[in-house]
């Protein structure tokens, strides 16, 4: 699958960042294509782009805060799980998912 | 079907979001604040004549804290209502100042404001001339209006009692007591790492801080750093005294979780947890109540929510929140060492990066 997400967490230094490697890194090992986008502190880094979202199949959003640009996932598929989930258990977030996703949601 | 509501108003969410806005201006606030004051400035009251560096630092510092609560109930307005929600939500907050509903306040009035706002979005029609006028004036007046008078007359009364009430307590504490309230805070700032239980502790203590109580902060910054540093205080003593009590892959985790604890973030100890929860855990708050009770009894306050060692300068007696931090970690360090069990064969294979524990998914649902 393709799939595109956001992280963004509380004080946006740590755990945005922890959640974009697990989600990528578990996301990987189960053979999607993943690409996440950070929020932090600093602002947007690792922007996806237009063409991104239009070809992800599922869209996974990992914040404890409100984020910006939620608009462009409209008609997506999207999950909304906060960040500590996808840093202590991304294979099993993943799993999750894909059966989900086999159910025909 | 309260319980939908209740989950479908993502309090929590639009709370953190607040606090997400507003850590780098206190954080900065709190610097000026402190560098000013150990350069000897005082607080400008006339513009008019001259006045030193350490002034304009100081004033810019304490004009920062005033803008805590407007930027708290905006950012929750917004979290919750949008771009709408931002000018009214200021203005609440501005109200929370003046009334001396401070943090608490701001808070209420932003999550007020915020779901009204969200209401006028949604149910108010206007005739097609007048949406432009919407976003701009309808909106804005409206809620400034009807929740300011309401901030005003209703909600900040009690507000000012509650506050006013808290801080005197906290205040007049003395001596065991100071110890007992700084070791609960410690205790759960420290007890699930960074979790539920540590966001409510440092809440508490961030709204606290607003209201110029500053030395449950301190607290908060020695338990978030006890865990890293017993956890790795007791792997040395073990070196120290040849017995093994972590893998190999323990041993790699700790030196993360260090220089992670060094910067105040808990996290890194949770792999080490996770594996041995019980006495890890029980340890880890141990230690951190005995330094948050050792830290509140000796008035240790700091005027910086978050930032680990590196604000312990910034604070009122960086000596001797170094020694309570220092004797937490200890007491974590040594329980840790003496309890913890040498890692068995199967341990030592089973240590797998990739553990994860059991996680309750059933909540997550894919909408469209």
């Amino acid at each position: 699958m393709k799939i595109v997400g956001i992280s963004a967490c509380t004080s946006g230094i740590a755990h945005t960042y922890i959640a974009k490697e697990k989600l990528i890194k578990a996301g990987t090992e189960a053979g999607h294509q993943v690409r996440i986008e950070t929020q932090g502190t600093i602002g947007i880094e690792d922007e996806l782009t237009v063409q991104e979202i239009k070809e992800a199949d599922l869209v996974i959003i990992a914040a404890d805060i409100k984020i910006s640009g939620r608009e462009r996932f409209k008609g997506k598929k999207v999950v909304e799980i906060p960040t500590n989930l996808a840093i202590k258990a991304p294979k099993q977030l993943y799993k999750k998912l894909e059966s989900e996703l086999q159910r025909g949601v | 079907m309260w319980k939908k509501i209740w989950r479908k108003m993502e309090l929590k969410k639009h709370a953190l979001t607040a606090i997400s806005y507003m850590l780098p201006l206190v954080v900065a606030a709190g610097l000026l604040i402190a560098i000013g004051n150990l350069a000897g400035g005082s607080v400008i009251t006339n513009y008019k004549e001259p006045f030193s560096v350490a002034s304009a630092l100081l004033s810019l510092g304490v004009l920062g804290m005033g803008l805590l609560a407007p930027v708290i109930a905006g950012a929750i307005a917004y979290s919750i209502a949008d771009r709408p929600g931002i000018a009214p939500g200021l203005l609440m907050g501005l109200i929370a100042n003046s009334i001396g509903a401070g943090f608490l306040g701001g808070m209420l009035g932003g999550f007020i404001v915020g779901y009204f706002v969200l209401f006028l979005r949604k149910h108010l029609k206007v005739p097609r001339w007048a949406e432009g006028l919407m976003p701009m004036m309808i909106i804005p007046l409206v809620s400034s209006v009807v929740i300011g008078l309401l901030m005003y007359f209703v909600i900040g009364v009690p507000i000012v009692w509650a506050t006013e009430g808290m801080t005197s307590f906290l205040n007049s504490m003395q001596g065991s007591m100071r110890f007992v309230f700084g070791a609960i805070l410690g205790g759960m700032a420290a007890f699930d790492f960074g979790g539920p239980v540590n966001k409510v502790a440092s809440l508490f203590a961030d709204g606290l801080l607003l209201q110029g109580v500053k030395e449950p902060e301190a607290v908060k910054i020695l338990a978030s750093m006890v865990p890293p540093f017993g956890v790795t205080i007791s792997w040395l003593l073990s070196l120290a005294f040849r017995k093994k009590k972590y893998t190999k892959e323990e041993e790699d985790n700790i030196k993360i979780a260090l220089p992670m604890g060094v910067c105040m973030i808990t996290e890194g100890v949770i792999p080490i947890a996770a594996v041995d929860l019980l006495r890890v855990v029980a340890a880890c708050t141990f230690g951190a109540a005995i330094g948050g009770g050792l830290s509140m009894m000796w008035g240790v306050a700091s005027p910086v929510p978050s930032g680990g060692m590196f604000i312990v300068p910034a604070m009122n007696h960086p000596l001797l929140f170094t020694l309570a931090l220092l004797i937490g970690s200890l007491i974590t360090g040594i329980i840790l060492f003496l309890w913890k069990k040498e890692p068995t064969k199967e341990e030592e294979k089973l240590s797998d990066k990739d553990f994860e524990e059991e996680f309750d998914l059933s909540d997550i649902k894919i909408s469209q």
